[in-house]
């Protein structure tokens, strides 16, 4: 029988492993500049994949091969190659270097996509819906049901399989605190980082896959090669040791210190056995089960060993805090900080990891005790004159009876800041209480304002002096103008109000000029200041122009 | 003369999208119309659209979910921006249109020369990226 051919310009070796797994093809390799007059003389091209980086070079190829109907996958080193791709209309793209799971699967999906266009409608919807359940579209790892096809016939014939299931814990906060947009890029910096570090592995070598569960849960299939001793536990504890690691660094250089301290992995194992007897689907999602609720127990562990590490630190002061400057949008100026309360042990560094093992020990008012009067503290140490300190108070602390409005001595440099995403109760009540902080000069923000669904109603109720926008606003704000729309509106809003509005998270030089023409009067984010610890900056110059 | 780039009307009501057709085929954009969210998305990945103007009310896969889809898509769901043609009156609704990935929206019933400025400014966002 002819074999299909794959004609190509790539040397990778990952090819030949590629056209191993598609049934019945072979790869032809030729110069980029023979490609595209070898697509009309070459019998069996069935599909071209190109990695040339000159743009006329990778048109006169395209070209030729949407002439034959052929479809082409651009292997892409870039952001600029790949919008070149997308520009030619090539089928499909990746990102180089690939490794051969992935040529083969864009190759399988190119050839579905250069399918003939006649096909009724409802079949054709159907074969894009079947193409995203086989790829995740984020992380381009193949989904289950695809894994499990291509290791039917590798189990059957080594009888083991190890599952090893990744927890991501507090992933989901990302979500909630910046938006899904964030969680999206952070769970594709993830994948890549995972797949990176695999393949540097030793266990490379032995056959490694990788799928992933479409939410944020990875799973990473090991078939142990004939002859090789078992894998053992601690070389899966140290796995993921260095995993832990190199993700975390991987997420701090993509998104930021804050976002990398905020979650943990953990992993399970479990060995599946062949047993011809029994469905191999089944076996393996039992296995799946088994490794994850393994995870989850190391997971459980590992909290019971924060809530001991936060004891000790509430016994030993163990808090610090950084200032995050919020500075008048129009002038850069200093107006003032927003206090951000931080464990000194490594695994309480995060605010909100901190205050999560607190709520879940019982011990909130404890923890928030000393973060204000940690924070206090830097009215006199970090504050120029007239600038403002910004503190973190949960509605629930205004039940605390310790804590009451005669903690500061002179509550006119005090923000206090409430996050909307609390739900308060007793509005009346509760309002009555801010009534007795209010009066003797603290000033009140609303955290996170439009996270919601509830709109502006539920400021308004709180008639607050500041509105602090929601950071899944502010990210890409430039490129979105319903997210601009919003923000307009609440301006408008804060204007007949009273009240001031601070975009918070402004990483980027365009999100600042956008937010600045909408009106909004304060801005905090990276693109302007780091929090710190240190005391004040002498300059106001902005961190990016350093 | 520079081709500019393609567009995709999906609106249930052919009156309203022919209207929208023709008024911008005449400021030279190629169009190509879908009368179903269903027909817009099996027709996505040919037409590659730079821009969808997307009705929110239509029988079967509304708006939202065509939207969400369209957004989803692995090779093409970065490189669209989509305009949501409907009334996102109030706070709510506009929060959910952020949920599914949109870029934009045009109030329904528009004004035609307001449709021609969103597409423009939406359009120059990629361009911009690019």
């Amino acid at each position: 029988m002819n074999k299909s051919v794959l004609l190509t310009d790539s040397g990778d070796v990952a090819l030949d492993a590629a056209v191993a797994q598609l049934d019945a093809w072979r790869a032809m390799v030729l110069p980029s500049a023979e490609l595209a007059r070898a697509i009309g003389r070459e019998r069996g091209v069935r599909a071209v994949y190109v990695t040339v980086e000159s743009p006329p070079a990778l048109r006169e190829i395209v070209e030729s091969a949407h002439a034959r109907g052929i479809p082409v996958i651009v292997g892409c080193k870039d952001d600029a190659a790949r919008r070149r791709a997308i520009e030619l209309r090539a089928e499909e793209w990746l990102r180089l270097p690939a490794d051969a799971d992935e040529i083969a699967g864009r190759v399988r999906s190119a050839l579905m996509r250069a399918m003939p266009g006649d096909a009724p409608n409802g079949d054709r919807a159907e074969r894009a819906e079947q193409a995203q359940m086989l790829y995740d579209f984020m992380t381009g790892l193949p989904t289950l049901p695809v894994m499990i096809e291509r290791m039917r016939p590798l189990i059957k014939e080594r009888g083991e399989l190890v599952v090893v299931y990744f927890n991501f814990v507090r992933y989901s906060k990302i979500e909630e605190i910046y938006g899904w947009e964030k969680l999206d890029a952070v769970l594709e910096t993830t994948a890549a980082a995972v797949k990176e570090f695999l393949d540097g592995h030793a266990l490379q070598a032995s056959r490694v896959m990788v799928s992933y569960t479409n939410d944020d849960d990875f799973i990473f299939f090991h078939v142990p090669p004939a002859g090789e001793t078992r894998v053992s536990e601690q070389q899966i504890t140290m796995l993921v040791g260095r995993l832990e690691q190199h993700v975390a660094s991987r997420i701090e250089a993509a998104h930021g210190e804050d976002i990398a301290a905020l979650f943990d992995i953990y992993l399970g194992l479990a060995r599946v056995y062949y047993n011809p007897k029994l469905r191999l689907e089944r076996l393996i999602y039992r296995g799946i089960r088994e490794a994850a609720t393994a995870a989850k127990s190391v997971e459980e562990r590992e909290r019971a060993r924060r809530v001991e590490d936060l004891r000790t630190s509430l016994r030993d002061r163990a808090v610090y805090v950084d200032y995050h400057p919020i500075v008048v949008a129009s002038t850069q100026q200093i107006f003032g900080y927003e206090a951000l309360a931080r464990g000194v042990m490594r695994s309480l560094r995060s605010p909100e990891v901190m205050f999560d093992v607190a709520a879940e020990a019982d011990l909130i008012w404890e923890l928030s005790r000393l973060c204000r009067s940690r924070a206090i503290e830097g009215i006199d140490t970090r504050l120029g004159p007239g600038e403002l300190l910004f503190i973190n108070v949960d509605p629930h602390d205004f039940a605390d009876p310790a804590f009451t409005e005669r903690e500061v001595t002179d509550p006119s440099r005090v923000v206090i800041e409430i996050t909307e995403r609390t739900a308060i109760k007793d509005y009346p009540k509760f309002r009555e209480r801010l009534k007795a902080f209010r009066e003797i000069g603290y000033r009140f923000a609303v955290d996170d304002a439009g996270s919601g669904y509830a709109g502006l109603g539920s400021i308004a109720n709180l008639e607050p002096d500041f509105i602090k926008l929601d950071i899944s606003l502010i990210n890409a704000i430039d490129t979105n103008f319903i997210k601009q729309n919003l923000v307009e509106s609440m301006v408008r809003f804060a204007n007949e109000h009273g009240a001031q509005v601070i975009a918070e998270g402004v990483e980027r030089a365009e999100e600042f000029e956008t937010v600045k023409q909408l009106g909004v009067h304060l801005v905090q984010g990276f693109f302007l200041h780091r929090p710190s610890s240190a005391p004040a900056p002498a300059a106001t110059a902005p961190a990016s122009s350093a | 003369m520079e081709t500019l780039p393609p567009i995709l009307v999906v609106d249930d009501n052919h009156d309203n999208a022919e209207i929208i057709r023709q008024y911008l085929e005449v400021r030279g954009y190629p169009i190509t119309v879908a009368h179903s969210g269903d027909e817009a998305l099996a027709i996505f990945e040919d037409v590659r659209p730079a821009l969808v103007l997307l009705d929110v009310m239509m029988p079967g896969r509304d708006g939202w979910e065509t939207c969400r889809l369209m957004k989803q898509h692995p090779t093409l769901g970065r490189n669209v921006r989509i305009v949501m043609v409907t009334a996102l009156d109030d706070w709510s609704d506009k929060r959910e249109a952020l949920q599914t990935g949109a870029d934009d929206y045009v109030e329904k019933p528009f004004d035609l020369p307001k449709l021609a400025t969103t597409v423009q400014r939406n359009l120059a966002m990629l361009k911009a990226a690019s």
